[in-house]
């Protein structure tokens, strides 16, 4: 949920960002790559179908 | 300010690969959200935004084939004068990806400098030690105008205020307000 706590956790992960220079990258590493994982994963799972490479002509499409 | 190597995420490699060769051919600069993301924001993206300079469309050519032997391909066309004349040169932006089967992300969103906006942002691009990366980018300054000028959306919006505060002491707000009001004049009178 988009509320006042989620501004604030965006509030407190960029101070510390900014006072960890060192730090940050490793802690924000795994959320950044799996996100590219999963969405590599879930398009190449549905470039095995023919209606999966349908899809993926629509979504390329957009 | 060392990092370690193995900290680079996945867009890090693919942003420092693909500007490497960029590099050798026009002026870039990555703008938008990868600014934040880069300096630490928390949040995924798929596509990774780049503005050239205005380029020939023979040096065009020359690019995209050292491009497509360093293992990148265009999403539009394999046809670089088609990318160029179709896409480049009409205002839209073209995407490159890694060649695989497929085109999977992240993908590198390429558009030509448009306006006096984007040629200043290339003029007055940097490299960011806070970053890690060997790589430029549009200002700060910039990035947040055109982050809660133009685009508004609440993730942009997010992006502006995380920038803010990692450089809260550092900002030039008298450049930020001047880089508003060329957007009010060259971007939203437009529309």
């Amino acid at each position: 949920m988009r509320d006042k706590t989620h501004a604030e956790q965006v509030e407190r992960w960029a101070i510390f960002c900014r006072e960890n220079p060192l730090e940050f990258k490793k802690r924000v590493k795994p959320l950044i790559d799996s996100q590219i994982i999963i969405a590599r994963r879930f398009f190449k799972n549905l470039s095995k179908t023919e209606e999966g490479r349908e899809i993926l002509k629509r979504l390329k499409q957009k | 300010m060392e990092r370690a190597v193995d900290d680079k995420t996945i867009l890090d490699k693919f942003v420092e690969d693909f500007v490497k060769i960029v590099e050798r051919h026009v002026r870039y600069i990555i703008c938008s959200g990868f600014v934040s993301i880069a300096h630490g924001r928390s949040r995924g993206t798929e596509d990774i935004d780049m503005i050239i300079e205005d380029i020939s469309l023979g040096n065009f050519i020359l690019l995209h084939e050292d491009l497509v032997r360093e293992g990148f391909v265009c999403v539009q066309s394999e046809n670089p004068k088609l990318i160029y004349g179709d896409y480049l040169k009409s205002g839209a932006s073209v995407r490159y990806v890694i060649d695989e089967e497929g085109f999977f992300p992240p993908e590198m969103e390429i558009k030509i400098a448009k306006d006096e906006l984007d040629r200043e942002q290339i003029d007055s691009r940097k490299k960011f030690e806070m970053t890690g990366l060997d790589v430029y980018f549009s200002s700060i300054e910039g990035n947040i105008a055109f982050k809660e000028e133009l685009l508004k959306s609440k993730k942009d919006l997010e992006d502006a205020k995380h920038l803010r505060l990692i450089y809260q002491d550092k900002l030039k707000e008298n450049e930020i307000d001047r880089i508003k009001e060329k957007i009010r004049r060259l971007r939203l009178n437009e529309r």
